[in-house]
């Protein structure tokens, strides 16, 4: 019976290791993140550094914050795919100026997208919903759950960093006055779900949300529309800290989304780093690929199989040619 | 070598049909939810009703005449000096640290899920101890409601009633529940058969053995179960704010996205003191209820 099992054993792990396996790469650690962008990434590093760079990848559950401070502090893990530095700009800071951490580039190459928003079938009702005089006039429309006589604006999760900049934007725009409550949906699960069913229900939905997601893939909606540009310094040095007086309405600067390594790590594999720098996708790119996954249920790993498959000539880009070439082998084999 | 792959692979069902199936049964949920949201959230309204007005007595009366019911309470329940006490300075302190409306908030949601746990779960507890098919069937529902992830049933019940409170409530109940019904249901098949015959031959009916024999006989274990669901609500508060129930339970999670320590712990000990206050009254509220018999009781 022993024997069987051991059998059994390495038979699985003959299957499961790349053919090819370099010495000096070695074992990496990928953080991958909560949401659908960030594991896809995380997943097609995971395939690419396994496969291209016979490196020993292996995938750890993280998040924004717990990630890269477990990075400036202990070094763990090596690679971070998706960092929205804009929300957690003193860490990286730091941890750049202290040679802990190391900015590859930028992963999604024109930033995320933030904002407040209402769903199209809304604006297409009333093209007025479209602007924030619009959405403060018909205030009544958007029914609070709990207390008829509010409004509810839907905020951001508690803890995550743009609760300050919604909560800031909130007090800006004047929104209590006009009777909105700013409801705290807990986690983006509690958020998402309330945009889900206001559509599927085609309800009244105003608040925060951020692109590229599955959600905004798949439903469309809106971005309402503050009328006042966007104050870029103020945003950065007001908008986004908790001790921010006096916020002014400024609409989102589009968000710097990085993908981070320790300085250890770029250190000791360059070729890798400068894959990570390479690795770079456009929000129509990721936003097909977030409205792919949403349709098939699929998860990072296979929606990094789908993208490596049907998607050649993005990543063809980002690698020399004998680890594209080792890459094209093990997607055959899938 | 290809025929013996099932040999170190699973053998799987293929994507494709894993795939149909998942779009399948998302799908029906979601007609499900569109045709009877509206429905299933009119049911829920006289709930959520309740509980916006209980939470709007708790933090809206000034906080001296809430401290002073809430200690009349507990003193009228356990008639104990030393609780009262320790209820007026873990309030005063909770106050203090300035968790006074969020401590005020968690506390009326928990009440009402307490008593709603002990509401539905009694009777459950009672009917699975006199039919053993009952008993066989609730058991298995128990052991999902126990195990099943949180998350798991929170996706579809956000997409039926959206966040807030009323979905806070049925998590948190789903959760707490258990206990009590299991609880409920052993102690009274633990009574002595003997004491079931001599009330028989006492020409006792059956509801007259239930509320006379068997659930004064088995209250000592259905205290012990309705402390456990206290326990388990309250260890819910923070997974109920993960779907916009407002109370202790979000500063706790902000401290966990955000790693502030203390925030958290402070919290959480006002979790803590709420959980001990509500088991210590009830227990000796049941202890004193029941002094003729001074079962299996330890303070």
């Amino acid at each position: 019976m022993k024997n069987m099992m051991l059998i059994g054993g390495l038979l699985l792990s003959s299957a499961t290791l790349p053919a090819f396996a370099d010495a000096q790469c070695g074992k990496v650690t990928i953080a991958d993140m909560n949401w659908s962008s960030a594991s896809l990434i995380a997943n097609v590093d995971r395939f690419i550094l396994e496969y291209g760079y016979g490196c020993e990848a292996e995938l750890i559950p993280g998040d924004t914050m717990p990630t890269s401070t477990s990075m400036v502090e202990k070094g763990e893990p090596d690679i971070a795919p998706e960092i929205w530095s804009n929300s957690i700009k003193e860490l990286i800071d730091r941890g750049v100026s202290n040679h802990r951490l190391a900015i590859a580039g930028n992963s999604l190459s024109e930033g995320g997208e933030e904002g407040f928003w209402v769903p199209q079938y809304m604006v297409d009702k009333d093209p007025s919903l479209a602007t924030i005089a619009g959405i403060i006039a018909n205030a009544k429309t958007f029914v609070h759950p709990e207390d008829p006589e509010l409004s509810a604006f839907y905020g951001c999760p508690a803890g995550w960093a743009c609760q300050l900049s919604a909560e800031n934007l909130y007090r800006a725009l004047k929104l209590e006055d006009a009777g909105f409550d700013l409801i705290d949906p807990g986690s983006g699960a509690g958020l998402s779900g309330s945009i889900a069913r206001a559509y599927e229900r085609q309800k009244p939905w105003f608040g925060y949300y951020w692109a590229p997601t599955a959600i905004l893939g798949k439903y469309k909606m809106v971005k309402v529309d503050f009328g006042s540009g966007i104050d870029a310094d103020h945003f950065r040095d007001c908008t986004t800290k908790e001790e921010c007086a006096e916020p002014k309405v400024t609409m989102y600067p589009s968000s710097l989304v990085q993908t981070v390594t320790t300085t250890a790590f770029a250190e000791k594999s360059p070729q890798i780093f400068e894959y990570l720098g390479n690795r770079s996708l456009t929000n129509t790119q990721l936003n097909g690929l977030l409205a792919w996954m949403e349709d098939n249920q699929a998860d990072g790993i296979i929606a990094a199989e789908y993208f490596l498959m049907n998607h050649e000539d993005t990543w063809l880009k980002w690698v020399p040619a004998d680890v594209a070439a080792r890459v094209k082998t093990a997607i055959k084999a899938l | 070598m290809a025929d013996f792959s099932w040999f170190s692979k699973f053998p799987k069902m293929d994507r494709a049909t894993l795939l149909e199936i998942r779009k399948y049964l998302d799908s029906s949920f979601r007609d499900f939810s569109r045709e009877y949201g509206d429905l299933i959230e009119s049911f829920f309204d006289p709930l959520l009703r309740f509980l916006i007005w209980f939470e709007k007595l708790l933090v809206q009366s000034p906080w001296w005449a809430v401290l002073i019911s809430i200690t009349g309470l507990v003193y009228l329940a356990s008639r104990s000096k030393k609780l009262s006490l320790g209820v007026i300075v873990s309030f005063l302190l909770i106050g203090y640290f300035g968790m006074w409306e969020d401590t005020m908030r968690t506390l009326s949601i928990i009440t009402v899920c307490t008593l709603l746990a002990i509401l539905l779960g009694v009777p459950i507890g009672i009917l699975m101890a006199r039919n053993n098919r009952t008993q066989s069937i609730v058991t298995p529902i128990l052991d999902v409601m126990q195990t099943m992830p949180a998350f798991v049933y929170l996706i579809p019940v956000v997409m039926l009633l959206g966040i807030g409170k009323v979905p806070g409530v049925i998590a948190v109940i789903i959760y707490a529940i258990p206990p009590v019904i299991r609880l409920t249901n052993l102690g009274i098949r633990l009574v002595d058969k003997e004491v079931l015959e001599a009330a028989t031959a006492y020409g006792a009916n059956s509801m007259q053995r239930l509320m006379g024999v068997q659930l004064p006989l088995a209250s000592p274990t259905i205290m012990a179960g309705i402390n456990q669901t206290i326990m388990m609500a309250l260890g819910m508060v923070v997974i109920a704010s993960m779907i916009g129930v407002k109370g202790l339970g979000q500063p706790v999670l902000k401290s966990i996205t955000n790693q502030y320590f203390t925030l958290g712990l402070f919290n959480g000990l006002a979790i803590v003191a709420l959980a001990i206050i509500f088991d210590r009254t009830s227990q000796a509220y049941a202890k004193r209820s029941q002094q003729h018999m001074q079962g299996g009781q330890h303070d």
